[in-house]
Formats: structure tokens, C-alpha cells, sequence
């Protein structure tokens, strides 16, 4: 294969969009470290910073982001074949919540002196943040949150609890929805706080997940003190912010990332099954593969929205939605037809390619998190189907 | 022999089975002996396995003048169904498999030690993935063999002429290859050496295959204790969860959901126990193979349906490892696929059942 030349971060958004997909390969075949190829678990700070250090290196971190901020500033279908090109090439998911859900919060309602301060640093990888929503008794009554921060002076005291905290031991930075007026409404008295990890009085506990990986965590307040500079948009006014935070975790789950790499593992799975021969696999196949075709355009009609800066309504849930059944189906078949390779821990053959289940186990949670799929669906059916109750 | 049972000492029969299953799997009972044996060798308890087959449990099925204990299919899928649900590890149905292949066969080999849970004697009569056909390749590896790691003896079947001899193969110096599998236990591939195995009998061709469909029913049957199980958690999850102010099974649409599960368990029960009764009225050929079928593929596909959606009706708390309910969906992993996939048993129930016009 010829190489071809990978032109400066700023002109690749002005590229014809089958050259950049060309650029993209080159790119990951230059860069892309062949041992995190398709790893079987998401991977820690340790293990993927060098690929993090490496995109930073190189510019190429945050392509959503506009360029005045060093992001790449690329249309919405540059997006799409970018996580196409890093899934068909098996490149491993980073330390992304200061990329894909902080960095576009402070470009949107952070002070001048806060997009100063912390813009530059996730784009260096000195920040490496995680998000601190959910609490034992907050998941989806996410606004019943008691995790609670006092104004003392200059500084917010934060105690209280929050869990299931991804990748909480790797972070450096966590943003945090806290309460700050226990006397209003329970969705107007929520601020919105970002806090150093090594302040004096956090303690981070991992929680063994059904991968049997230490993924997720508890972490605990006890005194916490945070400088008042540190809250970003209005006190009290955390709750709106955060919901349109939430349209882009949304669309960010929604991408057809997930399902796009699940339907290559089931391909190559079926390859060493033999299953194509059998009419009845055939139509599943063909089945999930328009399902991920039809995701990929609704998809994009969404991230057109976004690139024209309209606001995502609440029919942003479908997206989510879709994609996170399609994966769980398209896993379920591998299931299905993986016989007993399917109940093997490790990867079948020694072929990461061939994780059944494991692959399988990591599509359980999509319909949980970010909202679970029930919650999605009565925002569905109450706020854009204007069902009563 | 159980089919001479009435229908009162049958009920009485199984209810018996029921009881003493709960010396090893206690109903309700904590997981913290079946976690402690997960990913460890041989991934069970000997002393277990000892105790049921002091029970009787290994020999259940097989006629009480070859030692066993004479009783039917329902009693088998009752006590597989208990165990279950108490996820209980150790390799049950595959020694049951063999012990009805020997009982069967004139010279029995192993049989009196394995019916006492002294020796664990299984059946390598695999040679790929999703089949329920043994072609007894003689140098083919035998894959998929269930907990093999605790194994002193590999029955090997090896086509011979027209026929499937059946050999013993000692485990120790035996070329085994071993893989953990998502519950905690393991599966292994044997590379035989018939010349070092001694030849048990020259025709177990029927024998095997009877043998393979009463372990798919029982693993039916275990399917059925689990989902049960893991239901039942987490209904009582739902009874207690609250968010937004209410308990979570409150709301409708979790509601339904429970329903749709619970109708999957009705019908993988009705399922079960009408091939366990069948069995027992005497079922032979084509008909027997097709209950076993109609249950294996319930089975198999109602149990990954309601363990999949207990996690999902827990939230976070059905994606740690500390919480049961992933437990059983492990478990369903490994045995929804275990002597045949749903779509396996579909495909010969319908091979063996055509339609007819009437
Ligand atoms: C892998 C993973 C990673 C996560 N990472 C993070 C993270 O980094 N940061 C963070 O803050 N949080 C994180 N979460 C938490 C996640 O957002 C919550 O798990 C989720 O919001 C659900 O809350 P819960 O677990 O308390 O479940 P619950 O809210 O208790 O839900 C239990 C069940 O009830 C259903 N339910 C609840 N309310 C309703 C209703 N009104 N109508 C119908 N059904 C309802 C739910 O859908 C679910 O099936 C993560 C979760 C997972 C599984």
C-alpha cells in the first residue's frame, strides 16, 4: 500500500471526504500502537495513555470540538468516518469523558478563565477527568442527588457519596453534580462543580464489574474543599446544564460505534462457525447489518443538527436507544451461534477477534447507563410523543 | 421402575428428590461456597460430588440392579432444577451422562465408583462445537469436555467398523488442554491415546445417544432452576428498589417486563416436566428425541431472555460482580449452549416432527 501524506490538523476538515477517509488509515497505521489493537477490556490510563499522548501529539484528540479551542472542527460526516476508520481498525476507547462530555460543557457555559484553564489541559492529557452523577440512591431519579456542597468562605465543602463511577481510579479530575440549596425544588437547587481528586478527603473504592474488571468505582467526600472558581454556569443552575450534557453522552452513545465493531466480530465469528450457508443466519445477518446501516443515517441526521448548532430535543433518546439494542442483539447472536465457545472466559482460540463472550457481557450495560433504556423511552413517549401521565 | 409410579407417589418421589437437594443447594440459600469454587481446579467440591453420589444422585437414573437408584426423568429434572438454583458446580449431569452410558453397556468399567462419586468419569464425545452427533474420530481432539480439569477418567468413543466402540482413558498422563469458562468452571479438550485406554464395549452407539438426550433435558432442567432463581431476586429487587419517591416495581413498563419474563419460566416448566413425563411413560426413537428437543431449546433461549433481563431491571447494581443475579447469567452462558444450542434442538424437532396437512 502507497503511503499517503497526512496533511495538518486544520486542513483535514477541508478534505474531500474519501481522501480523509484514506488519511485516517494512514494516520492509525502510522500512530496506532499494534499492541491495543481490539483489547478485550476497556483499558486503563496506564495501558492507553500512549495512544492518548500520541493523539494529542499529533492534534488529532477532539475532533468534535471547534477549532478555536484546538479541537478539528470536522462536519459531521468526517465524524462518522472517523469512528469507523479507529473501529475497523480496532483502536481502544481513551479516558474520553474531559473530551466528549466536559471539554463541550466549558466551551458552552465556562467562563473565559475556565476554558484558560481547563481546555488545554484535557487537549494535553494532564486532566484526565471522570464524571461523578449517579449516587447509591440516584440513578435514574438522577435529581435526587444529596451529595452536597456549603459555601465556606472561597471555598465549597463537598461530603456525600457517588458510585458507579467509570474509570474513577485513572482520573485526576471528576465533575460533579452536587446540591447546593436543600430548600428548592430538587431540580433547582443542583450545581455543577469540578474538583481536583488529590483534595485532601476523597477516597476512591473500584467495584469489580461483570466483566470481572475493575472498571467502575465508589467514590466518597468527606470534607472536601473546592475553590468557588470551580463551578462552572450559575449555583443552582447545574441541573440544566447537565441535561444538555446528557444530549451529548445521548448522541455519543448513540453512535454507531458499538454496533459497527460488534457486526464485524459476529462476521468474523461466523467465518470460523460456518454459518453463512444456513438460510436462517443469513436473514439475521442481513437483519443487523440494515439495522446498523439505518442507525448510521439517523445518526447523521443528528449530528448534522448539532453541526448546524441547533439544540438536540429530547428525541435525542431514540439514538440511544436503537444503537444499544442493536449491539445487545448483535451480540446475543453471537451467542447464539459460538455454541460452546460462547461460555469460554477468554477469548475463543486465543483470537481477540473472537471475544464472544465477553463482547457480550459488555453490551449488557449500554441499556443501563446514560440513562437506562426505560428512562429513554418515557422521554420518548412523554416529551416528544406528548403522551399523558 | 418409576413408570409403574402412580401419580401420588410420583408427586411424592419428586417431592423427596426436592428436599434432599436442599442439603447441597439450600433454596434461598448464599452463593459464598459456590463463588469460593469459581475459577479454581477442579472448580467444584469433591467432598460434594462424594455426598451426592452417597445420595444416590449420580445413579438416579440407573436401574437399581446395576446399582442405581431406578428413579424417572422427573425426579432427574427435579433435583437439576434445584441445583440450579443454587448454582451448584459440580459435574452432576455429565457424570449422570456417564453412568447412563455404562449402565448400559455390558461391561461396565468405572461404573460402581463413579455412582459413589469416588471417581469422576466423563464422556469426550465431542469433536465440535453445537452437535449432538459423536462421529468417534479415533485421533480427533474431543472438545467442550464439561469440567474436565477434576476428571480421572475420559470415556472415549471411537468408530470401529460400522460401530462406536466405547473406550476408558485414565486421565492421569492424559494429553488435556483446559479453559475457564464465564461461571467459574472450566472445559476441556482431550487429545485421546486409545492405545493406552482399555476398551469397555464394542457397540455404544444407542447408548450415547440416549444418554446425551437425558443430560440435554436435566440441562434443561438446571436452565429452569436458574432463571427461576434469578426471577425471583429480582422481583423481590423490584418490591424494594425505590427511585423518584416510589418502588420501582411500580412502574408499568418494569411491570410488563417482569410479566414477559415470568411467561417464558411458565412455559420453559410445562416444557420440562412434559419431556420428563414423556420420558417416563416410555418414549422411544423420534418422539422421545423431540421433547427433549421442544425442552433443551426453551431452555436455552427463555434462560439467557430472563437472566438478561433481571440484569437490566437491577441497573448498575445487575452489572458487579458482587450482586447474584450476574451469577446466574454466567451460568446461562455456559449451559444455554451446552449438548445443543436453542437453534440446534429447533432444527431436529422439526427434522423429526414434520408438519403434517391434518
Ligand atoms: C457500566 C456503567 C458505567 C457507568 N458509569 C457512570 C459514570 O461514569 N458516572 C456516573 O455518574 N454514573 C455512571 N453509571 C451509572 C448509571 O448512570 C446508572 O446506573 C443509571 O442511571 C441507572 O441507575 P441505577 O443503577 O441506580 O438503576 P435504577 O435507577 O435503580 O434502575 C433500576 C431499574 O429500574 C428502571 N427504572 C427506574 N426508574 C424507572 C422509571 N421511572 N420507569 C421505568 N423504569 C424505571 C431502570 O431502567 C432499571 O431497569 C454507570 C453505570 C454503568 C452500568
Amino acid at each position: 500500500m502507497d503511503a499517503i501524506a497526512v496533511p495538518q490538523p486544520q486542513e483535514l476538515d477541508g478534505l474531500d471526504d474519501e481522501v480523509f477517509r484514506q488519511v485516517v488509515r494512514q494516520f492509525l497505521r502510522d500512530n496506532y500502537p499494534e499492541d491495543l489493537r481490539n483489547p478485550p477490556k476497556r483499558l486503563h490510563w496506564d495501558e492507553n495513555k500512549v495512544w492518548y499522548h500520541k493523539l494529542a501529539e499529533k492534534g488529532w484528540l477532539c475532533p468534535g470540538w471547534p477549532k478555536e479551542h484546538g479541537g478539528l472542527g470536522l462536519s459531521p460526516a468526517k465524524q462518522i468516518i472517523l469512528s469507523e476508520e479507529y473501529e475497523r481498525h480496532g483502536v481502544a476507547r481513551t479516558n474520553d469523558h474531559g473530551i466528549v462530555m466536559l471539554g463541550p460543557l466549558v466551551i458552552r457555559y465556562g467562563t473565559e478563565e475556565q476554558k484558560q484553564r481547563f481546555l488545554p489541559k484535557i487537549l494535553t492529557g494532564e486532566h484526565v477527568w471522570c464524571q461523578g452523577y449517579s449516587e447509591p440512591n440516584a440513578g435514574s431519579d438522577l435529581a435526587a442527588l444529596r451529595t452536597e456542597a456549603v459555601l465556606d468562605g472561597d471555598h465549597y465543602v463537598v461530603n456525600g457519596q457517588k458510585t458507579w463511577t467509570t474509570l474513577a481510579t485513572d482520573a485526576n479530575w471528576i465533575f460533579l453534580l452536587v446540591r447546593t440549596d436543600k430548600q428548592a425544588k430538587k431540580q433547582e437547587g443542583i450545581s455543577f462543580l469540578l474538583v481536583d481528586m488529590k483534595s485532601p478527603g476523597i477516597t476512591v473504592r473500584p467495584i469489580i464489574n461483570l466483566e470481572l474488571h475493575d472498571e467502575f468505582c465508589e467514590v466518597f467526600f468527606d470534607n472536601v474543599r473546592v475553590p468557588k472558581e470551580n463551578l462552572v454556569g450559575q449555583p443552582n443552575k447545574g441541573w440544566d446544564m447537565a441535561k444538555a450534557l446528557l444530549g451529548f453522552e445521548r448522541i455519543f452513545i448513540g453512535a454507531p460505534r458499538q454496533s459497527a465493531y460488534a457486526l464485524s466480530r459476529l462476521r468474523t465469528l461466523a467465518d470460523r462457525m460456518g454459518v453463512w450457508d444456513e438460510a436462517d443466519f443469513q436473514d439475521r445477518y442481513a437483519r443487523l447489518r440494515l439495522d446498523l446501516e439505518d442507525l448510521k443515517a439517523l445518526y447523521g441526521v443528528y449530528v448534522a443538527k448539532l453541526k448546524r448548532g441547533e439544540q438536540l430535543g429530547p428525541d435525542v433518546s431514540m439514538l440511544k436507544v436503537i444503537q444499544t439494542e442493536l449491539f445487545q442483539r448483535i451480540t446475543d447472536t453471537m451467542l447464539e451461534i459460538g455454541g460452546e465457545n460462547a461460555g469460554l472466559l477468554e477469548p475463543m482460540e486465543g483470537n481477540r477477534d473472537l471475544n464472544i463472550g465477553g463482547l457480550f457481557i459488555q453490551a449488557r450495560p449500554a441499556t443501563i447507563y446514560g440513562g437506562s433504556n426505560e428512562i429513554q423511552r418515557n422521554i420518548l413517549s412523554k416529551n416528544v410523543l406528548g403522551l399523558p401521565g | 421402575m418409576s413408570a409403574a409410579l402412580d401419580d401420588t407417589d410420583r408427586a411424592e418421589s419428586i417431592r423427596m428428590i426436592r428436599d434432599s437437594a436442599a442439603a447441597v443447594a439450600p433454596p434461598g440459600g448464599d452463593l459464598k461456597r459456590v463463588r469460593a469454587l469459581r475459577f479454581t481446579d477442579p472448580g467444584y467440591d469433591r467432598g460434594t460430588l462424594r455426598q451426592m453420589g452417597e445420595m444416590g444422585w449420580i445413579g438416579l437414573r440407573v436401574p437399581e440392579e446395576r446399582g442405581g437408584a431406578g428413579l424417572g426423568m422427573g425426579e432427574a429434572c427435579a433435583l437439576a432444577e434445584a441445583l440450579g438454583a443454587g448454582l451448584a458446580p459440580e459435574p452432576l449431569i455429565p457424570c449422570a451422562l456417564s453412568a447412563g452410558l455404562l449402565a448400559a453397556l455390558d461391561s461396565a468399567g468405572p461404573l460402581d465408583a463413579l455412582l459413589a462419586g469416588e471417581t469422576v468419569a466423563l464422556t469426550a464425545w465431542q469433536e465440535r462445537a453445537d452437535t449432538l452427533d459423536a462421529p468417534g474420530t479415533a485421533d480427533a481432539p474431543r472438545r467442550f469436555v464439561p469440567m474436565a480439569s477434576g476428571a480421572d477418567t475420559f470415556l472415549v468413543p471411537v468408530r470401529e467398523g460400522g460401530k462406536l466402540a466405547l473406550y476408558a482413558q485414565p486421565a492421569s498422563g492424559a494429553d488435556v488442554a483446559i479453559e475457564r469458562t464465564q461461571d467459574g468452571g472450566n472445559l476441556g479438550t482431550l487429545r485421546p491415546n486409545i492405545g493406552g485406554a482399555e476398551k469397555l464395549a464394542g457397540d455404544a452407539e444407542a447408548a450415547l445417544a440416549a444418554a446425551l438426550d437425558e443430560a440435554a433435558l436435566a440441562t434443561g432442567a438446571y436452565l429452569l432452576g436458574v432463571m427461576e432463581r434469578a426471577f425471583a431476586m429480582t422481583t423481590d429487587y423490584l418490591k424494594t428498589r425505590q427511585q423518584f419517591g416510589r418502588i420501582i416495581g411500580t412502574f408499568q413498563a418494569l411491570q410488563h417486563r417482569a410479566a414477559d419474563l415470568s411467561m417464558q419460566i411458565a412455559l420453559t416448566r410445562a416444557s420440562v416436566e412434559a419431556a420428563a413425563a414423556s420420558l417416563d411413560a416410555g418414549a422411544t426413537g423420534d418422539a422421545r428425541r423431540a421433547v427433549v428437543s421442544r425442552a433443551k431449546a426453551r431452555a436455552a433461549e427463555a434462560s439467557m431472555l430472563v437472566t438478561r433481563g433481571c440484569v437490566q431491571l437491577s441497573g448498575g447494581i445487575g452489572y458487579t460482580d458482587d450482586y447474584d443475579v450476574g451469577l446466574y447469567l454466567r451460568k446461562a452462558m455456559v449451559l444455554a449452549n451446552q449438548y445443543g444450542s436453542a437453534a440446534l434442538h429447533r432444527r431436529r424437532f422439526m427434522a423429526l416432527v414434520p408438519e403434517s396437512d391434518e
